[in-house]
């Protein structure tokens, strides 16, 4: 084990840590392993994250941060100036307004039915069933896909002349417009992206459904309890950490809401499915004028709001773990 | 409170049969007690009692009543677990409502039951609180609570002392003990402790490998195991064994040391191969005769010595002394027996060989 | 600092570039002209700068063929470092006008210029600028309808004669699809540069003076039919339905699958529809439907430019002076297909290498197109900032169209569009 090419190539790697643990001690080593991933960060992220709130207080379409004059909080005050907000038609920046709209009902459908399925599959997956590693596999496998991917697939399932017409025509029945009509497009973007992430929430309560120990269905059996009620009493007041996380972890994800989406109806038919990260792109890189202050001042309200919900997940996950703990 | 009985139960996990046809009878009002190594099937008979399990074959009948087909909650029984299985996020007292409340008992009832069990058990402080929040003693407690107010017609134990330690575990022998005189209940309690069985049982069942070897009460297994196996299983420290022949008479010889004079000879023929087994306060010290050997260690627990001896054909013994002894290692002494012997035969099972009846 | 980095890593790379450059070469002096291809152009105008090297032994002329995304998105930097091509072939033309070299000093004979591109120079000056020249076409496109004249044949009605209106097209496609069974009467590509033609035709002046208009009586009318034939089924919400926000969708595959009647778009189709429909059905341009203003389309295209920052403007000078000539213009036009900018040219038609008589009846609808253009789409298409413009006019459009708005708030909400991008652009 001492000697042989491994042994080499670990010593060679190692010198120049140990000259540098020399030189910094042994308590700084660990920045020096996290700087390479931080500095990715930094550049990458943190930095035009800050670089975001410039922008947002910044008007003109000038790229450089340099050029762009001061307007304070005026892209907020045109983003927010409505004379009722819940009427889209009154407000100056009436699209913003309808992608929020747009986004608001997608996340509250899409999240319960989300985490509703998620729920079921995992509980059917938690019994002893034939075949049970492949099912849990094939309810995973979406989520190893691209968005692109799955939005392809998806389009051409539900296209006008696609499989699932060729089904409906088949049976009599004429071409329903699945992705060109608002109502039904709205109802497909749900259903799409339930279908493409699913199967990650269904894994994390799966193993939440097996941290419950078996004996106390055991003594729930001996004591006589309903199936219904051993549900309710039992499995979802042990679940009940794990379905916070999951109910959070899907807000987040649903309120940034945009691959799928975006290339499953582009954000039609008109703006049905135009959702908020889509209106953020679009004024931001798709318009010959770059409204940039604008699209920054929208991406930090989302933020605003994703903050909250990170926040609220971090204390779902805290509460996980304390109730884990006492177990 | 009802009795038990099991008839031929059978157990198959696959191609492989893991309990071969057990008859049972327990008796209204004792405590039996399962007992035996890992994996002799215990728990899964226990299981089967409750209903959590289904024998593939032979029936289990309550008060006569076959209960094959019943689900576990109809068979008025009630089961404390390993690990208590106490629901971690209700408090004590709702975790002892819980199944009364599935039997949609009037408030008061429940109420009335809750609190004499707490009395009972001593846990009226702790009805607040969650499993959590509780010592290992006391959510024993608790579980044998949960099991109380169900007011079962038998009370089934799995191995509940297990995670106890071992102070903890002496006295919460005592207290089973105390409860079973009080409810005056049918009680089945697994373990794989023999002291626990001896300490509490009316009768124990020793089982293993899916069959029962002898059933009971403690000192009959104690005084006439009917194997090698019982033997060496109940009491503690365990039974030291000796390959020997027959004599003629009743004496036993091992290898080329003296014959041994066998107490109440068994009916053998003369030159049989036998083991010889002698618990360790029933064999002494002597100046002639006996078997040679050597003393390895000497344990000097103040009431009473133990003395292990290596022999001159390299045989292990254990001798068991009252009071304290002046022998140290090193010295050279010779066994004999003071007291009972069992020969047991070297055929299939190693039954005991019965002593000569007396004319 | 990122700017003054790029900047140095640029200048770094561009200083190197001689130095990789063989000996011998340094003796001429070199133009290099940056050049995208969307078909053959590339060969044809090396074939052509041949012929220039050879009468011209001083210089040289090296032609760096690149994608079109180069073009797109490296050479405004390129431009805007200081490190640019001497020149190069551009499709956004007043993006970096700035930049542009003014040849009209340069040029031999400046009256020749004058006359015959008289209607794209405009396109290529920045703002302020009435009178440099700073390039040339190399060619011009136009919107226009494109039939399947197979399905009319097939329904039996005759195809509507050169000054049909839009609504006798309206009705005449929709009688075709309805006895064919053709899915899409009308189909018009997804885009405000496609709908402004049609709307000019309808009197839409786009402008109000010198400031941007968008919304007037001429665009209400056809944004309306336009509206109105998405309700009727004269045109199908699986085109301007299936995309948002202000994505482009073309039509072309349903077309070449025969599913459309007639296609609105433009000349640039016709190589492509050669190639996948060749003669499947018997297709070709037809002359632009007529409203009361105009029959008119939206010209297009790209131009050749020069700049500043050459240091052999006067070579520069020459080579454009031999592109722009007659009969290297005309066989450059004639081999790639392209319509011509030349005014001369034009008047007397480009002889097409077109092989298909589908391709043939194209050209020459198109050419003819051509030379109906309205000179407020000229207008319209030199306009630095038409893209607000166009981008206002398809998003609130559809807007109306999926049910989101009625028309006389996407009419309001088009005027406010364009203000805001004005401003934002800072414009007046």
């Amino acid at each position: 084990m001492s000697r042989g090419p491994a042994a080499l190539v670990s010593r060679a790697i190692d010198w120049p840590f140990e000259a540098l643990q020399r030189a910094l001690g042994a308590a700084r080593m660990p920045y020096v392993f996290v700087a390479p991933n931080l500095l990715v960060f930094g550049i990458f992220v943190a930095a035009p994250m800050i670089l975001n709130v410039w922008y947002a207080v910044t008007g003109g379409t000038q790229l450089m941060p340099g050029d762009r004059p001061f307007v304070g909080a005026a892209n907020f005050a045109e983003l927010l100036d409505c004379t009722n907000h819940f009427v889209v038609a009154t407000c100056k920046q009436d699209r913003f307004w309808r992608a929020v709209g747009n986004t608001a009902w997608f996340v509250v459908f899409q999240v319960v039915g989300l985490v509703l399925i998620s729920l079921v599959t995992a509980l059917i997956l938690n019994r002893r069933m034939p075949w049970r590693g492949f099912f849990r596999a094939v309810f995973f496998y979406p989520v190893l896909l691209s968005p692109v991917v799955v939005a392809l697939i998806w389009k051409w399932i539900l296209q006008p002349d696609g499989v699932l017409n060729a089904v409906v025509v088949a049976n009599g029945g004429t071409r329903i417009p699945f992705l060109l009509d608002p109502s039904w497009a709205f109802i497909w973007t749900i259903v799409v992206s339930i279908w493409a992430h699913m199967g990650f929430y269904t894994l994390i309560l799966l193993a939440g459904l097996q941290a419950i120990p078996s004996d106390l269905y055991e003594a729930a059996e001996m004591d006589g309890t309903a199936h219904v009620r051993v549900f309710w009493r039992i499995t979802m007041p042990l679940l009940m950490p794990n379905m916070m996380v999951v109910l959070v972890l899907a807000l987040i994800r649903a309120v940034q809401s945009f691959d799928e989406i975006f290339v499953l109806t582009g954000g039609g038919p008109g703006t049905a499915t135009q959702y908020i990260v889509q209106f953020i792109y679009e004024t931001a890189f798709a318009n010959q004028t770059h409204i940039l202050g604008l699209a920054a001042a929208a991406s930090m309200l989302v933020g605003g709001v994703l903050l909250v919900l990170t926040l609220l997940q971090l204390a779902a996950s805290a509460q996980a773990k304390r109730s884990e703990a006492k177990r | 409170m009802a009795n038990l009985s099991l008839r031929g139960i059978v157990r198959e996990f696959g191609p492989l049969r893991v309990i071969h046809g057990i008859d049972l009878d327990v008796a209204q009002g004792e405590f039996v007690v399962f007992v035996g190594p890992s994996g002799c099937g215990k728990s899964t008979l226990l299981r089967m009692i409750a209903g959590l399990d289904r024998p593939d074959g032979g029936d289990v009948l309550i008060d006569g009543v076959r209960v094959n087909e019943r689900r576990a909650a109809e068979r008025g029984l009630a089961m404390v677990f390993q690990s208590y299985a106490l629901y971690p996020h209700m408090t004590v007292r709702q975790n002892l409502a819980f199944g009364l409340e599935n039997q949609r008992m009037a408030q008061a009832e429940i109420d009335r039951r809750i609190g004499d069990a707490a009395r009972m058990l001593q846990i009226e402080h702790l009805l607040q609180r969650k499993p959590g929040q509780l010592s290992g003693g006391q959510r024993q407690r608790v579980a044998i609570g949960r099991t109380v107010t169900r007011e079962p017609g038998i009370f089934l134990f799995d191995e509940p002392l297990s995670n106890l330690d071992a102070e903890l575990r002496v006295q919460m022998r005592v207290e089973l003990s105390a409860l079973h005189k009080r409810l005056k209940a049918t009680m089945i309690y697994v373990t794989h402790d023999q002291t626990e069985a001896m300490t509490m049982a009316d009768r124990i069942v020793v089982l293993r490998g899916g069959r029962v070897e002898q059933a009971g009460s403690p000192l009959e297994l104690y005084n006439r195991p009917a194997n090698k196996f019982v033997a060496g299983f109940i009491g503690s420290p365990r039974m030291n064994f000796l390959d020997a022949v027959t004599r003629e008479g009743r004496n036993v010889v091992v290898d080329d040391m003296p014959p041994l004079a066998v107490p109440a000879a068994a009916e053998t023929s003369d030159g049989e191969p036998v083991t010889l087994g002698v618990r360790p306060e029933h064999l002494g010290f002597v100046e002639t005769a006996g078997l040679p050997g050597t003393v390895d260690i000497v344990e000097q627990m103040g009431g009473e010595s133990y003395v292990y001896v290596t022999l001159a054909n390299g045989a292990r013994l254990t001798v068991r002394r009252p009071g304290q002894t002046a022998l140290s290692t090193g010295d050279a002494v010779r066994i004999c027996i003071e007291g009972a012997a069992h020969l047991f035969s070297r055929a299939e099972g190693e039954p005991a060989i019965a002593p000569r009846v007396r004319a | 600092m990122p700017m003054l980095f790029r900047r140095t890593l640029l200048a770094g790379i561009a200083a190197l570039l001689p130095a990789l450059m063989p000996l011998s070469a340094r003796a001429a002096t070199e133009v290099r002209i940056m050049w995208y291809s969307d078909g053959n152009e590339g060969e044809v105008a090396r074939d052509l700068l041949n012929r220039f090297e050879a009468a011209n032994p001083d210089v040289k002329v090296i032609l760096d063929n690149v994608p079109y995304k180069m073009i797109m998105e490296t050479l405004p930097q390129l431009v805007s470092s200081g490190q640019a091509p001497d020149m190069a072939r551009v499709t956004d033309l007043g993006g970096q006008a700035d930049a542009y070299l003014d040849i009209g000093p340069l040029v031999k004979d400046r009256a020749y210029w004058e006359k015959n591109y008289a209607t794209t120079l405009p396109w290529l000056r920045p703002a302020g600028n009435t009178t440099g020249i700073f390039g040339m076409m190399t060619g011009i496109t136009t919107t226009m309808p494109i039939v399947n004249e197979t399905l009319f044949q097939q329904a039996g009605i005759p195809l509507p004669g050169p000054k049909a209106t839009w609504q006798e097209w309206g009705v005449a496609t929709k009688a075709v699809a309805q006895k064919t069974g053709a899915a899409i009467p009308i189909a018009i590509d997804r885009s405000g540069h496609r709908v402004s033609g049609p709307a000019i035709s309808m009197g839409a002046k786009y402008f109000d003076g010198e400031n941007p208009a968008l919304v007037d009586d001429g665009l209400k009318t056809m944004t309306k039919l336009i509206y109105d034939w998405h309700r009727d089924g004269t045109m199908s919400k699986q085109i301007w339905g299936s995309v948002g926000g202000t994505a482009y969708r073309g039509a072309n595959e349903e077309f070449a699958n025969g599913q459309v009647v007639l296609y609105f778009s433009g000349v640039w189709q016709f190589p492509q529809f050669a190639k996948t429909i060749g003669d499947g059905f018997d297709w070709h341009g037809v002359p632009n439907p007529c409203g009361p203003a105009a029959c008119s389309g939206m010209p297009g295209g790209a131009a050749l430019v020069g700049y500043k920052s050459s240091k052999h403007p006067a070579e520069v000078a020459r080579v454009m002076d031999f592109m722009a000539s007659e009969p290297v213009m005309a066989e450059y036009l004639a081999r790639t297909l392209f319509l011509s900018a030349h005014a001369g040219i034009a008047s007397k038609g480009v002889n097409y290498d077109a092989k298909t008589p589908q391709l043939q009846k194209s050209l020459a609808a198109a050419q003819a197109n051509l030379l109906n253009l309205s000179p407020v789409a000229f207008r319209l298409q030199g306009y630095l900032r038409n893209r607000i413009m166009f981008n206002a006019l398809i998003v609130r459009l559809n807007q109306a169209i999926a049910g989101e708005m009625t028309l006389d708030e996407a009419w309001a909400r088009m005027t406010s569009d364009v203000a805001e991008g004005m401003k934002a652009a800072g414009v007046k």
